[in-house]
């Protein structure tokens, strides 16, 4: 299996650099997700890897062997696309031996009617069948075998796609946002479907979801992107509990990361027209920064233990938590944005209702501090950030 | 009394609803109406008039008082030689016009769906023989081809082939309007197969060559499958208008040499107008007719298979 690195890659479409100077590598088995906004270049990245899109700057390598003008059945990969990317005259069972059969296929198999006679002969011999019946039995499609892609379910389609993608046994599987066109439901199901997949077969997946949940729940190793450039690159911990910016703490997490311009004197802190102690340092010379906190990190109580006074704005009952947005102040909470909010999440069923004061406390060693002019982290990584990650900020 | 006032009341919307139901059922008739109408006056009328004039002695001195005469009309066609004639010519020329005009037509728009420099030039350039006015058209193939001056025989002398009698040779004749037929149908198919072929996802050809298909297999395995059902609906019509076709051809050779060139709308008019036999002519335009609603059964038999094949 090819470890690939990624030396310096650079995509640009006439003037319009989608991908600037990208500086990665993806180990052996390992499931990397590509997170970030819709145009932020990740597709374009991963075509990139399938030999779909030229590489404008730097170079790919396969193994430590140049791959920027490989073809793509050259790089031996495997690709899933949104669309599924079924062929919707084959059967089933044609689709997933396709990539056989054009393995089989030699230059003199162009001469018509040889072609049909090739792979007829391609599609009975046992071993080809014994493959997609594998295959199919693995992905829970032997009874579909014989139908067409039209008559199937979204989801369906979604696993033929992946045994096609299987049969071949490929020591790379890219996959472009397989999960976007099904169902909320379904998309769960797939989700671990493929994580499944990923732990029988072994294999190095390159995933590109702008779903951070997707990322989260599938990824061994993400890496956040926005504009062409990478934000950070790690484990979904070490995503999520220690973002790099003020772009990968809004964008992972779901609700995003409190992020509160803050002015600062001392261990007092002001925002929003109210002000409180913060006890667990506050950044260097600086008097004015950008507090972060995870939702799940604050309580909210009606009793005014709390050091931020707010109004409930919002509230959000998911069954087993409750998600609270909250007006900082003693202000109306009316009006319908949610911009300026302070998230909560509690377990449960709080008893606050809309427009309820309430105050809203944390703990202070949960606090995470971001420059307010460049949005980079000032609270020092942990140790157990990857190279990877400090590289890149 | 309440009750009743209710039901009243009930029924009274019921029988509204009942009226604007009704009303609204009458709308895609009334849509319809305009379009049958002409159809029934253009078409239709004088499509069962022609028939039963098939069968009756009608002649061009006396068009309205033929007497009705049975099939002996079709008896006399079938045992005429000049019908068989026709009826080979006018297959022969409708199956070439098929081959070559949807087959150059489709490699053109093949060609045309890559970007190169001066594709949008050269598409105007291709268009341009569908763009002409058929009896324009005509006319300026009529001096290409001529005999003493035309430029065809420039090229041929040129090419050392000496100079072919291209409409006055019974070998010649045929291709020659096929020749043109050809480079006025061919743009057509081209813009159509274009439209189809923007239409084959990108996805599904990038998935192919992923499969390790190479270019002649992408084309073979996504390609065509995606455009084949617009490539059988431009043949039907190709076909169909290929049956009918009369200006091209009557104006190169009027059928000649010796009929060999005589389809069957030709030969309606000639055996109408020269020979003033109109009951006859008729019944040619009902073989024309057949031939056509044939062609049409064969594509409605390979859509329904394919449509069979795909909702499996």
């Amino acid at each position: 299996m090819p470890k690939i690195d990624f030396n310096g890659i650079s995509k640009t479409f006439g003037s319009n650099t989608v991908i600037r100077r990208f500086n990665a590598s993806v180990e052996d088995g390992e499931f990397l997700v590509l997170l970030g906004p819709s145009g932020c270049g990740k597709s374009t990245l991963l075509r990139m890897i399938a030999g779909l899109a030229d590489i404008s700057g730097g170079d790919l390598l396969f193994d430590s062997q140049r791959a920027n003008d490989w073809s793509p059945k050259e790089r031996g990969v495997a690709f899933v696309f949104q669309s599924y990317a079924l062929y919707p005259h084959m059967t089933v069972r044609s689709n997933i031996a396709f990539p056989l059969v054009m393995a089989a296929f030699r230059k003199w198999h162009h001469i018509p009617l040889v072609n049909m006679v090739q792979r007829w002969r391609v599609m009975q011999q046992p071993e080809v069948k014994a493959a997609v019946e594998r295959i199919a039995e693995q992905l829970e499609l032997t009874a579909l075998l014989d139908r067409r892609p039209g008559s199937l379910s979204g989801g369906q389609r979604q696993r033929v796609a992946l045994a096609r993608s299987l049969v071949r046994d490929p020591s790379l599987y890219l996959l472009d946002e397989p999960l976007s066109n099904l169902d909320a439901k379904l998309r769960t199901q797939m989700r671990s479907e493929i994580t499944t997949l990923h732990q029988k077969v072994k294999k190095t997946f390159v995933y590109v979801t702008h779903d951070q949940v997707e990322a989260m729940t599938m990824a061994t190793r993400i890496v956040v992107m926005n504009s062409g450039i990478i934000q950070q690159i790690g484990t979904p911990d070490e995503i999520y509990d220690t973002p790099a910016n003020t772009f990968v703490a809004r964008f992972v997490g779901a609700p995003p990361m409190n992020l509160i311009p803050v002015q600062i004197v001392g261990d007092e802190l002001s925002a929003e027209g109210i002000g409180w102690t913060h006890c667990g340092g506050t950044p260097e010379r600086a008097n004015s920064a950008i507090f972060g906190i995870r939702p799940e990190k604050m309580t909210i109580s009606a009793t005014g233990d709390g050091r931020m006074p707010g109004t409930v704005a919002v509230i959000e009952r998911l069954g087993a938590e409750t998600i609270l947005g909250c007006r900082l102040g003693d202000g109306e909470y009316g009006g319908i944005s949610t911009e300026n909010l302070v998230f909560v999440r509690m377990p449960g069923h709080p008893p606050l209702g809309l427009g309820a004061a309430c105050t809203l406390d944390y703990d202070d060693a949960d606090a995470v501090w971001f420059d307010k002019p460049t949005g980079q982290r000032v609270t020092p990584l942990p140790a157990t950030a990857t190279p990877e990650a400090a590289s890149a900020l | 009394m309440q009750t009743v006032q209710t039901t009243g009341l009930a029924s009274t919307s019921r029988k509204n609803r009942t009226r604007s139901g009704r009303l609204a059922a009458l709308v895609p008739y009334a849509f319809v109406a305009a379009p049958l109408a002409y159809l029934g006056v253009f078409m239709f009328w004088p499509l069962g008039r022609q028939i039963w004039m098939s069968l009756t002695d009608t002649r061009l001195m006396n068009p309205t008082h033929g007497d009705f005469v049975g099939l002996e009309n079709y008896r006399d066609l079938l045992t005429d030689p000049q019908f068989y004639t026709s009826l080979n010519v006018t297959i022969l020329y409708t199956l070439w016009t098929v081959v070559l005009g949807v087959g150059l037509g489709t490699v053109a728009a093949l060609a045309m769906d890559r970007p190169f420099k001066g594709r949008t030039i050269i598409r105007a350039i291709l268009l341009f023989g569908w763009a002409v006015p058929n009896v324009a058209a005509t006319l300026v193939w009529l001096w290409i081809f001529n005999g003493p001056s035309g430029v065809a025989n420039e090229i041929t002398e040129w090419l050392g082939l000496g100079r072919i009698q291209w409409l006055t040779s019974i070998q010649w004749a045929l291709p020659s309007i096929l020749a043109v037929t050809v480079w006025q149908v061919a743009p057509f198919v081209m813009l159509v197969m274009l439209a189809a072929l923007q239409s084959v996802p990108e996805e599904v050809r990038e998935a192919c060559r992923i499969d390790g298909a190479d270019g002649l297999n992408v084309f073979r395995n996504v390609t065509l499958p995606y455009i084949m059902p617009t490539m059988q609906l431009v043949s039907l019509l190709v076909a169909v208008w290929s049956i009918r076709r009369f200006e091209i051809i009557y104006l190169l050779t009027g059928g000649g040499p010796i009929g060999s060139t005589s389809t069957l709308v030709v030969q309606i008019r000639l055996t109408a107008f020269e020979d003033y036999e109109l009951g006859l002519a008729s019944a040619y335009g009902a073989v024309g007719l057949l031939l056509a609603l044939l062609v049409a059964l064969i594509n409605y038999l390979f859509e329904r298979r394919r449509a069979k094949v795909m909702s499996k």
